[in-house]
Order: C-alpha cells, then sequence, then structure tokens
C-alpha cells in the first residue's frame, strides 16, 4: 500500500474534524468538536498510533507478536505483559459469564468454516474433531503464565477492536473535553454529548434483505451522546447449501453456526467493548436474540 | 446460556470492563432517529367542457418501531364545471333548474344539458395505525372522514395479515364500514317525482337528508412465486343500504312522438335502497433485469345488474443512469350496464327504478398515460404524470364520449 | 351473501394449500424489499385515480378496502 494511502486524512466540516486512517482491516474515522485544527490532528495521529499499536500487537496474522508467540508455543509456557494479561483476564471472565459461548479459543473453528463463497459445509466429523481443541476451560492461565495445549489457538479478534475504540478513548479523553466520536469500521464510542446537546449522527448499514417485505432505509440512523455501539452482523458472509443458509457466527460449544441468528445486532452500552460482547452474545442466542437483550435492558436494534 | 436463569449479566460485565479499562462512559445515551415519510401530490384533472378538478393530497407516514407505523392522509378537492345531469339533449332549447330551486339555467338546442351547481370543494382526513399481533401477524385500523357542502362520509376499517410458508404467503381478510349522510342542496327530492321547471316552484320533498351505510368484507392472498414475482389475489363483498340515489339527477321522459312530453317533461331520478356488489382482483408484479412491470384484472358485479373488466398495466422503464425512470400506463374499462339505467324514458312507462347517468349505462373507459419519475434519493423522488382519458358509449344509449386529461405532480421525502 | 363468503374462504384455502411450496428464501428479498416491487408502490398516484375511476365508473374496489366516500358518484 503506498506511504500516502496509510496516512492520516483530516478534513474540516462545519463544526467538527474528522479524521480518518485505515487499520485492522477497516476504516477508521475520529471526530472532533473543535475549531482548532491541531488538535484535531494530534488527536487522529494519537488514535491511528494507538489502534496501529493495537493491531500490531493483537493480530493473529502476523509473525512477530505476543499472539504468535502464543499459538506456536506447542504446549509451553509464556509469559505475557500486563496490557494482554488484563485481556486474557477478561475474556476468561466473559468465558465464565456465558458459559461458554464466548470463547476467544474457539478461533480454529475457521479451518472448518470458510465463509469465502465456496458451498462446502464441514462434515459433523471434522467439527467434532475439532472441538478438541477448543474451551478456555483447558487453558492454563495462572497470570502472568499461558500454556496452551498444543493444537489450540487463541483469536482475540472478537474483542480487539471494540478494545481499541475504548483504549483510544481513554487516552483521547485526558487530552481533550471536547466532544469526540471514534468509530473503527461501525464499532464506535462517543464521549460525551456536543455543544449542541444533541450526539453524534451515525449509520449502521442495513443488510439488503430482510424477512419482511418493506422497503428499508439502507442505514438505520442513531443519536449517539455518550457510550459505546458495537453491531454483530450475518448478513455478508454466510454459505447457503440445500436450501439452508449458514450464518458465519459459530457456537463455541457445538462447533455448528448458530439457528436462527439475526441479520445483524446493534447494542449500546458503557464502552465499546462491553456492547461488542452483548452484541456477540445475543447473536449467539439465535432465535432468543432480543429476550436476551430485553434482560441486559440496553438499548439495542435487531434487524431480521 | 438458559434464559431461565435470566439474570442481568450486565451489571457484571460492565464492573469487569471498567476494570480492563480506563474511562469509561458514567451512562449510555444512544436512539434511533426514525424519519418522517412525507408524501404531496397535485393532480389536475380537466374534462373537455365539463368539470375541472384541483386536488392537493399530502401524506405522511412514520415508523414507530418494532414494526409499528402510523399514517396519516389529508386531502382537498375543488371541482368546478358542469356535469350532465341526466337529461337528453333535444332540438329546442331547454331550461332547467338548479338544485337550489332558485335560478334556472339553459341548454341550447342540440346539446347535452351540463349543469354547473356541482361546484364544491371536499375535505377528506384519514389515519391508518399498522401494529403487529404477533409474529406472523399483523393488523391495520384504519378511519377516515370526509366531508363537502352537500355529503359527507365517516368510516372504519381494519385488517388482518397473516404470513404463512417462510412469509412466501399473506392471508388478509378486512372489513371496512362507513356512514354517509347526504344533504342535498335543495334538500332531498322524492324519486320520480316531476322536476320543477320554473325557479321559486318547490319540489317533491323526501327529506331534508339521508344517508346510506356501506359494509365491505375483503379476502386476499399474496405469494411470492420467485425472487422476482409477486402475485396478489382478492375477493371484496359489499353491502349498501339507504340512500343510494343521486338527488341532482334528472331524466327526460319522451310522449309518443319522441319529444318531451308536455307536462313533467323531467324527473328526478330512482336508484335501488340497497346494492350488493362483488370483485374479484387479481395482480402481479414483475421484475425484468431492472425494469418492473405490474399488471392488474378485475371482474365487478353488482345485483343492480352492472358488471365490468378493468384491466390495468403498467410498465417501470429504468433510464440510463438508474437515477429516473419512464412509465407508460394503460388502463381498459368496460362495464355493463344497470338494469334500471335508461337513456330516457317514455310516458305512461315510468319504471319503478330508473336513471340516466351514463355513469351507469354501457360504456367504456380507456386510459393512456406516462409518469416521469427522477429519485433523488432514499425515499425522496419527485414525479409528474400526464394521461388521457377517454369515457364513450358502448350499447345503445348515445351519450356522447367524455375525455379528460390527469396531470399529477408528486413530491416525496424523509423529514 | 353467505354462500359468496363460504365459496372465497374454500378457494382461498385451495389457493393457500398449493402456494405452500412455492415461495423464496429470507436471504432471496433483495428485489422484493424495492419500492419499485411492492403490490402498491406508487400510494398517491394509486388513490388519486381510485377517486377518478369511482367517480367517472360503477365498479368499485378490488384492491383494498374501504377509503371513504363521496358525493361525486
Amino acid at each position: 500500500m503506498p506511504p500516502a494511502a496509510q496516512a492520516l486524512q483530516v478534513e474540516q466540516h462545519d463544526d467538527y474534524f474528522c479524521c480518518r486512517f485505515q487499520a485492522m482491516a477497516s476504516p477508521c474515522e475520529i471526530l472532533i468538536e473543535t475549531a482548532d485544527r491541531q488538535l484535531a490532528g494530534q488527536l487522529g495521529q494519537l488514535a491511528r498510533d494507538e489502534a496501529v499499536r493495537i493491531e500490531h500487537k493483537f493480530s493473529r496474522y502476523r509473525d512477530d507478536n505476543i499472539v504468535h508467540q502464543i499459538n506456536h508455543s506447542h504446549g509451553t509456557m509464556v509469559e505475557v505483559d500486563d496490557e494482554t494479561a488484563d485481556l486474557l483476564d477478561y475474556a476468561g471472565f466473559c468465558y465464565e459469564l456465558s458459559e461458554g459461548l464466548f470463547d476467544i479459543s474457539s478461533g480454529v473453528l475457521g479451518q472448518a468454516w470458510r465463509f469465502d463463497g465456496h458451498t462446502a459445509v464441514p462434515d459433523s466429523a471434522s467439527i467434532k474433531q475439532l472441538l478438541c481443541y477448543i474451551g478456555w476451560d483447558k487453558v492454563n492461565w495462572s497470570r502472568p503464565w499461558l500454556a496452551l495445549n498444543d493444537g489450540m489457538q487463541i483469536d482475540l479478534g472478537g474483542i480487539g477492536k471494540e478494545y481499541a475504540v475504548d483504549r483510544v478513548a481513554g487516552l483521547v479523553q485526558q487530552q481533550t473535553d471536547c466532544s469526540v466520536l471514534i468509530n473503527f469500521g461501525g464499532d464506535l464510542y462517543s464521549s460525551r454529548a456536543r455543544q449542541t446537546g444533541k450526539g453524534w449522527h451515525i449509520g449502521i448499514e442495513q443488510p439488503e434483505y430482510t424477512q419482511s417485505n418493506k422497503p428499508m432505509l439502507a442505514n438505520k440512523l442513531l443519536e449517539i451522546s455518550s457510550g459505546g455501539l458495537a453491531t454483530s452482523g450475518d448478513a455478508r458472509r454466510h454459505i447457503i447449501k440445500d436450501g439452508q443458509r449458514y450464518g458465519h457466527i459459530l457456537n463455541p460449544l457445538t462447533g455448528w453456526p448458530v439457528v436462527g441468528a439475526p441479520c445483524s445486532v446493534s447494542v449500546a452500552a458503557a464502552s465499546c467493548t462491553e456492547a461488542g460482547i452483548l452484541a456477540t452474545l445475543a447473536m449467539l442466542q439465535g432465535e432468543q436474540a432480543e429476550a436476551f437483550l430485553d434482560t441486559q435492558q440496553v438499548p439495542y436494534w435487531v434487524v431480521r | 446460556m438458559q434464559l431461565n436463569k435470566s439474570k442481568s449479566i450486565r451489571q457484571l460485565l460492565t464492573a469487569a470492563t471498567s476494570t480492563l479499562l480506563a474511562g469509561t462512559a458514567q451512562h449510555v445515551m444512544a436512539e434511533e432517529k426514525i424519519p418522517w415519510q412525507v408524501d404531496s401530490a397535485f393532480l389536475y384533472y380537466a374534462e373537455k367542457d365539463r368539470v375541472t378538478v384541483l386536488e392537493p393530497v399530502a401524506a405522511v407516514r412514520k415508523d414507530l418501531g418494532d414494526d409499528e407505523f402510523i399514517g396519516v392522509r389529508l386531502v382537498f378537492d375543488s371541482m368546478s364545471g358542469a356535469s350532465p345531469n341526466g337529461a337528453i339533449p333535444t332540438d329546442t332549447a331547454q331550461t332547467f333548474t338548479t338544485p337550489s330551486g332558485n335560478s334556472t339555467f339553459t341548454t341550447p338546442a342540440g346539446e347535452t344539458p351540463l349543469d354547473d351547481s356541482y361546484q364544491d370543494v371536499r375535505a377528506a382526513l384519514s389515519g391508518e395505525w399498522e401494529t403487529p399481533l404477533d409474529e406472523h401477524l399483523k393488523t391495520v385500523i384504519g378511519a377516515n372522514y370526509s366531508t363537502e357542502r352537500d355529503y359527507s362520509s365517516v368510516g372504519l376499517s381494519a385488517n388482518l395479515a397473516w404470513d404463512l410458508n417462510k412469509r412466501n404467503t399473506t392471508l388478509t381478510t378486512g372489513i371496512s364500514m362507513s356512514h354517509d349522510q347526504v344533504s342535498a342542496v335543495g334538500y332531498i327530492p322524492v324519486g320520480l317525482t316531476a322536476v320543477p321547471t320554473q325557479s321559486g316552484v318547490q319540489k317533491s320533498l323526501q327529506s331534508m337528508e339521508e344517508s346510506k351505510d356501506i359494509k365491505e368484507l375483503l379476502f386476499g392472498i399474496t405469494q411470492v412465486i420467485d425472487p422476482k414475482t409477486l402475485l396478489q389475489f382478492n375477493i371484496t363483498l359489499a353491502d349498501e343500504q339507504g340512500y343510494l340515489t343521486d338527488p341532482y339527477k334528472i331524466l327526460s321522459v319522451l310522449d309518443n312522438n319522441g319529444q318531451l312530453r308536455a307536462n313533467d317533461p323531467y324527473i328526478y331520478e330512482k336508484r335501488p335502497d340497497s346494492r350488493r356488489r362483488q370483485a374479484v382482483y387479481l395482480k402481479a408484479n414483475h421484475q425484468f433485469n431492472t425494469d418492473v412491470v405490474q399488471a392488474s384484472y378485475r371482474y365487478y358485479q353488482d345485483d343492480w345488474g352492472i358488471s365490468s373488466h378493468t384491466l390495468n398495466l403498467h410498465y417501470r422503464y429504468e433510464l440510463v443512469g438508474g437515477r429516473h425512470y419512464l412509465q407508460p400506463h394503460v388502463r381498459y374499462y368496460i362495464q355493463d350496464k344497470a338494469d334500471f339505467y335508461h337513456y330516457s324514458l317514455q310516458d305512461n312507462n315510468i319504471p319503478t327504478y330508473a336513471s340516466a347517468d351514463y355513469r351507469l349505462g354501457d360504456m367504456s373507459t380507456t386510459t393512456l398515460g406516462l409518469k416521469y419519475g427522477l429519485v433523488l434519493g432514499e425515499f425522496h423522488e419527485f414525479g409528474a404524470r400526464l394521461e388521457s382519458m377517454k369515457q364513450q358509449a358502448e350499447g345503445d344509449a348515445p351519450f356522447p364520449d367524455n375525455t379528460a386529461i390527469i396531470f399529477q405532480l408528486n413530491y416525496s421525502f424523509l423529514y | 351473501m353467505k354462500h359468496m363468503v363460504l365459496l372465497t374462504l374454500l378457494l382461498l384455502s385451495i389457493l393457500q394449500t398449493a402456494c405452500s411450496s412455492m415461495g423464496v428464501e429470507p436471504w432471496q428479498r433483495g428485489h422484493l424489499a424495492k419500492q419499485k416491487m411492492q403490490l402498491d408502490p406508487y400510494p398517491i398516484d394509486a388513490f388519486l385515480d381510485e377517486h377518478i375511476y369511482f367517480s367517472k365508473e360503477s365498479s368499485k374496489g378490488g384492491s383494498g378496502l374501504g377509503g371513504g366516500g363521496c358525493g361525486c358518484n
């Protein structure tokens, strides 16, 4: 990618600045309500640096980071730093809380399920075999030492982007009191309401089809004043075979896609990370997504 | 995760997350902004030498979330010009009294008598509320009210739609009831009695106002055939009771020589006080590449002896660029007359019911039109439509053609 | 009238049984969800036309219910 495309783009609007960059395979932007171009540029750079740092540190596609070290440890113990330890503690807590539905060791299912346009549905035997390598309960985690069984992998992709949004939010809020909106490819966070008292207007892309026949707006319009918002979506990547649709949200306990999952779930919560966990868990409830979110008493939008 | 344990995990999650992160929000404030859908139009309808109608319409619709909707529509129509009163042309000039009885007007020899006292302004308000009752069942409740100088109507309707077969099949059933009040200018004349030929002379009065009640029942099925084809089939049954006559329309009574009889040459029309009607309707939508064709057929019949066929065809032709379209429209309608329709009556042979209103006769209506639509954005469109309508007699009654142009501008947007 | 209602219900139930095998999967609804493929794609046009033909002809109804009367017929 040419250097220019990786750079930070700063645009001025009526009453805010918008800084754009590419990170974590998503278009990222940070909107800052200020007239100070220099401040906007600084915060934009801050956001980009942090996003890139997190991507480099936790991406499973790199061969020079802690995740690679862990995934190639072949059963030996790996010592992790505080930030990684905090994330692993959090992942473990979510695993317990969700009774196994949220599991960062479930990434190996990607070896069987390829949602890349092929219509191959894996057979039960290969999935059953993979289940032997899935389960946080099989992991030996004793801070700061982590030992995975040989063949197991961890994947922080499920919370990486949301965590980055919140980390950037924390750093930015130390620098300014201005209202800021951080948006990393649909996972976002707003620090506080704008000068007008209103929030930031954002659009959530609607799937092209739904069960009902009604025409819909291409984007659902939300106004967010404070808090995080994350969307879990199923519309793009799926396999259709024999008239059955297999979405890409996989249940780590069964190894199969969730039956009756909605097209998309968006949840608003105090932080983007929390919103992301709730959105993922809601998707995994399939038909019961709305009921689950009602119990959690959070603002949510489910499209079926 | 079993839901019967359904405790809120949220508090625990929030606590854990704020341990992980620094500086999470105090509270969550996020809400969906659902716009109003506004639809507006202006219609100009002009018959050749007869009636002209100007009709502005404005409708708004709001998605209230959870598949609940409300809508309101307001219409005004202003009608001016003259309509045939039912009398036939003769080879001498004719003089008629207006419905109020206070003045007269004269029609030259050989011309179809037209009465221009139907001019009026009407306002109509209707509302609709749609809400789901169940995952596959929804209901639409409607109410409407309209008023004009000599007529008012109040109605309610309720509709139920049931989705089956993965929502490929929808069964609908609906019922509507309305109560109309006719308070004609000059009051309601007794049917088949003489029309005063001089102003100031009182007509035989039946009452100051009359009413009618209409009940309608609908059964329908909508079926998705394939990803680009949709079919709808409806059966409608209706029953009207009450005053169904047009208090202003008259008939010419002729003697044995074919001339207007000397005494009481004109009498008021009289229609039965009950009408049962049935209609079956079939519509199909099909998309080719990007163009869409919509075709419909309706067969109608009632116990007045009227039966009709209506064919309607719209073809939406997407223009290059995809932002605008042209839509030609063809409509053909053919009707068999009511049993009591007469072009004119014979003296000494006045039936129980009679009307010379050409709209009850053997006739056809042919419409050709073209619409241009410009899509400016989502639910944001501008349209202009121009159509030509021609009505002509199809039976023995030689009533003249009625031609009209229909011109409509419409604009819809989100607010 | 009662006969008509019963006949109608019978006809519709036959149609419904015949229709149960036809249709599309939820993910094939892209085209059907567009405004131009709705059963009533131009509601205001249809409403205005219905009013014109109701006042110039003797047939009423078919595509929907009610709608209110006017003194024009």
